[in-house]
């Protein structure tokens, strides 16, 4: 089968304002020229990718991938399956932006390339249909994504998923994601459900916040929403929580599935449209909200409409060290390691601020881990399409983690399960938690008189439960 | 469905996989792009295939299969050269390095340590600095290049001017011969051994001779102390006689480095600003090392030349932090001419170091009469300058151009007494300006030198030298390209 189609092939969803055809691209929402003009191709981001790390493959590399989206523009090969294998087996995070001395836009190239991808291709058979369910289906729908929370809670309160366990039903689900559903915590109620629109302040009002509660985060972590809420209001910032917003989009741009991310991100900019601050506690959301104008590029007037959103979308744990958080009193004993979501430190440059608010947490003894900004392999939902590498990205991430770690926060839902799943494989005892998670937790016991123990050097650190309900 | 798929395979990939294993072999047209050049992207050919051997067995294994069948093959490290070394002119099965990355052994006692030619430069470093040892030759591409590479192309780096090049710190090495024989040249701890210097011979020898499949390196002890010093000056001019001053006076830094204008004002554009101010002519980085009770009279004495040269400001890192984030700055200044040019062509050139005012003003003349900006970074104090000549390669005429300024800034190296290159190698980008400083006869001396080793020339063949008759290649290249442009 000759999967090569010419430029000439008329596309349906070609944006109207676009007319532009490069080489061997179909026309509309082509790869940005810029973007790869800026590659000189000298090689310093081959050490930093994690795709390249493992295969030694120049094809999976960052400037061997926007060099091939450069020679399919040039017409030197076609928009087929040999492109599409390395521009899909790239795992989006980012490090190669921070090792680029000439600050190549890879991750904003590559979403491109897997746009035209999917426009030539349309997945068919079961991917297309799990795709199309998931990323049609349930993210766009809160309604749908809270009845998943309560069937996944049912189906971990009730003990069905140890009781299928035991009887190895679960063997039935692919390895990952019987993994994936062993490490997910029993979902708290999700805050769009639990918390009115606007939670006031505590105390005199400072800044008023709107709040994204994400698809996983709320589903699953709904915990995680509700104590940034906590930490937000406590601080003296009033939290506004729109009903009409939805996902980020994210995962859809990541699938190729621009045309979704665009409408995705236009309700998005609307339910949001009041907000002084858009603030996100997901790396991913985050960092893709602030890209909303790449989806607009060939629209001026929704592309500076786009940038003023962005602009106002901040992760919470840098908008807490800029506009101020009160110093956390309650004392945590225990030895944490943070690990750095790509989305977080090479998407949006958030490194030290949550390490500053972690390390204000009195009791906590801090590792530093090596490479901490190295992908941990989760990458949206690429550890379920490309479990193999996923795998093996996350092996390598684990050698780094310590050994003696008791928690390991991080700023991002996809990374805590992944990285969960990494400590199930590993036989390890850490707990993987959310940075707002802790902050949250040393403020209440801080908050509860006589600072009861809450060391979790006794070995029993597994059975920590963070969000006690009280 | 596999298997038929196999049979229509080319029987020579099929047999490379039968060495390496099948997902070790990359031979489809979309794999290939992505090796059709290397960190010199100016000339670009198609590979018949890539392979990723284990080890040495699977290195010397491949090498008879090729040579048996005789077919062209070219030695690979991360590619990240700069004169086109690892960069088929087609045809060749490329044989990648970049799977045999271990770091083999650490001797301390002897201060040696062996690796693996995939091994990547700067995690030698890493890997013994908690020990307070270091590997010393640096290049810029160091977070990346392989230690494989360096010995093919004898690198340096900013640190070579107190240190040596590569060939200064190879102490021993295990190489394939082009017909797939393994030898060792060299042995541990024995600094001279009787014979010819084959280890000299073959660091910097661009891959022509042998793949090295081992290497033992020497390794040193981290100077108890380091100062590092930036001073800006509005001349160009009196930099380079700072440059010179410095050097005469006796004082011999770690590393002195300089940047002009163009330069300092892409790597402030691009991912590792600093706050150089953008309104100097130049900028000198210098490092000085040893113990730490001479170092205070060193920078003071070095400050005092450059003040001499009316420099506008001379600062001292305050921190560690601070002199690394300079490095970073300095270091990733050749990619960072993305952030100002599509494209650009970095040259090599060598010079006395008394002629740096002569040459930075003939430079200046070609960059005026060819439309073309450069850029100048150089390791100013063994006086090695790269020319970084922006262009665009999407305008006509732009890559002639360039290719074209490029020569001449090196045969004003020539002139004035200098050579072609000081550690990018002459690869394919600079063959023909072989004939500026080797004579005909010269040149076939080192051919034929090459042939003792590699007498088909399957080894990476076209490399190094003036290729015959390429003249008339151009000529017919530029007439077709005219055709097809229309």
């Amino acid at each position: 089968m000759d999967l090569a189609r010419s430029a000439e092939t008329p596309s349906p969803d070609a944006l109207p304002c676009a007319d532009g055809k490069l080489g061997n691209y179909l026309s509309g929402d082509v790869p940005d020229e810029n973007k790869w003009a800026d590659c000189v191709h000298c090689g310093l981001c081959l050490e930093a990718c994690p795709t390249y790390l493992e295969t030694g493959h120049e094809h999976q590399s960052p400037r061997g991938r926007v060099h091939l989206i450069k020679a399919v523009a040039e017409g030197k090969i076609g928009l087929n399956e040999s492109f599409m294998d390395p521009v899909f087996t790239c795992l989006d995070c980012r490090a190669c932006e921070t090792a680029c001395p000439s600050n190549v836009q890879v991750g904003g190239l590559i979403e491109e390339a897997r746009g035209q991808v999917r426009r030539a291709h349309p997945l068919k058979g079961w991917k297309g249909w799990v795709s199309r369910f998931f990323l049609h289906g349930v993210f766009p729908h809160p309604g749908r994504l809270e009845m998943l929370g309560k069937g996944l809670r049912l189906l971990k309160r009730s003990g069905l998923s140890s009781f299928a366990r035991r009887i190895g039903l679960m063997k039935l689900l692919p390895s990952q994601l019987e993994e994936m559903e062993r490490v997910t915590p029993i979902p708290g109620l999700p805050v769009r459900k639990k918390l009115p629109e606007v939670v006031p302040a505590r105390g005199k009002r400072k800044e008023r916040v709107a709040l994204l509660t994400g698809c996983v985060m709320d589903a699953v972590f709904g915990d995680v929403n509700e104590a940034t809420v906590r930490v937000l209001t406590r601080n003296g910032y009033e939290v506004h929580i729109p009903r009409s917003q939805t996902c980020c989009g994210a995962l859809h741009v990541h699938a190729g599935d621009r045309e979704a991310g665009r409408e995705l991100a236009l309700r998005n900019m609307e339910a949001f449209s009041d907000a002084d601050h858009v603030l996100v506690n997901a790396a991913g959301c985050g960092c893709a909200m602030q890209e909303y104008p790449e989806l607009f590029r060939e629209d001026p007037a929704l592309r500076q409409k786009a940038e003023a959103f962005a602009e106002k979308v901040m992760d919470v744990s840098r908008f807490l060290t800029r506009y101020g958080f009160e110093r956390p009193k309650g004392e945590i004993r225990a030895r944490a390691s943070y690990h750095d979501a790509c989305h977080l430190a090479h998407g949006q440059g958030v490194r030290e601020e949550p390490r500053w608010i972690l390390r204000s947490i009195p009791g906590l003894e801090w590792v530093e881990m090596a490479n901490a900004d190295r992908c941990c392999g989760s990458a949206g939902i690429y550890n379920l399409t490309h479990p193999e590498m996923a795998g093996a990205v996350l092996r390598r991430k684990m050698e780094d983690v310590p050994e003696d770690a008791e928690l390991i926060p991080m700023g991002n839902p996809g990374c805590m399960l992944q990285m969960s799943v990494g400590v199930l494989r590993e036989g390890r005892r850490s707990k993987v938690v959310h940075t707002m998670e802790l902050l949250d937790r040393s403020y209440r016991i801080g908050d509860r008189e006589g600072k009861e123990a809450s060391s979790c050097s006794d070995g029993k650190s597994g059975g920590w439960i963070l969000s006690s309900g009280n | 469905m596999f298997g038929r798929k196999k049979r229509r395979l080319d029987p020579l990939i099929r047999q490379l996989m039968e060495w390496v294993g099948e997902t070790n072999v990359l031979y489809r047209r979309e794999d290939l792009v992505a090796y059709e050049c290397d960190g010199f992207t100016l000339k670009k050919g198609e590979a018949r295939a890539v392979v990723f051997p284990a080890d040495t067995r699977e290195v010397a294994a491949v090498v008879r299969l090729l040579h048996r069948e005789n077919v062209p093959f070219i030695a690979r490290g991360a590619g990240t050269g700069l004169s086109g070394g690892a960069t088929p002119l087609g045809g060749e099965v490329i044989i990648s390095l970049v799977k045999m990355k271990k770091l083999l052994r650490v001797d301390l006692d002897n201060r040696i340590a062996v690796v693996q030619p995939g091994f990547v430069n700067l995690k030698l470093t890493q890997s013994i600095a908690d020990r307070g040892y270091y590997y010393a030759p640096d290049p810029s591409s160091q977070y990346a290049c392989t230690i494989g590479g360096n010995v093919a192309e004898n690198a340096g780096g900013a640190h070579c001017l107190k240190y040596g090049v590569t060939t200064n710190h190879i102490l021993g090495a295990e190489v394939v011969l082009p017909d797939g024989e393994v030898i060792r040249i060299g042995d541990e701890g024995i600094p001279d051994m009787p014979g010819y210097d084959l280890l000299g011979l073959l660091t910097g020898s661009e891959g022509t001779l042998g793949i090295v499949t081992e290497i033992t390196v020497r390794i040193l002890k981290a100077p108890q102390g380091k100062q590092t010093l930036l001073a800006y000056f509005d001349d160009v001019e009196e930099a380079s006689r700072a440059v010179s001053d410095i050097i005469s006076a006796g004082i011999l830094p770690a590393a002195l480095e300089m940047m002009d204008r163009t330069a300092i004002e892409a790597v402030e554009s691009a991912n590792f600003p600093v706050g150089h101010p953008l309104d100097i002519e130049a900028l000198l980085l210098v490092e000085v090392d040893g113990i730490e009770a001479g170092l205070k009279s060193q920078v003071e004495d070095i400050t005092e030349l450059c003040r001499r040269r009316n420099v506008r400001e001379v600062k001292t890192a305050r921190d560690e932090k601070e002199a690394a984030a300079w490095w970073a700055n300095r270091k990733t200044g050749f990619g960072a001419m993305g952030a100002i040019s599509p494209d650009y062509l970095v040259q090599d050139g060598v010079i006395p170091r008394s002629t740096l005012p002569e040459v930075l003003g003939k430079i200046r003349e070609i960059s005026r009469d060819t439309g073309l900006r450069i850029a100048n970074i150089f390791h100013a104090g063994d006086g090695n300058l790269h020319p970084l000549i922006l262009f665009d390669e999407r305008k006509p005429g732009e890559k002639e151009r360039a290719l074209e300024a490029g020569s001449r800034c090196l045969k004003v190296c020539a002139e004035v007494g200098g050579t072609i290159t000081g550690e990018h190698g002459v690869g394919i980008e600079k063959r023909e300006e072989m004939r500026f400083v080797f004579t005909k006869e010269e040149i076939a001396a080192q051919i034929r030198l090459r042939d003792v080793f590699n007498p088909g020339n399957l080894l990476n063949p076209g490399k190094g030298f003036p290729q015959p008759g390429r003249c008339a290649e151009v000529k017919q290249e530029i007439k077709e390209r005219r055709m097809a442009e229309g």
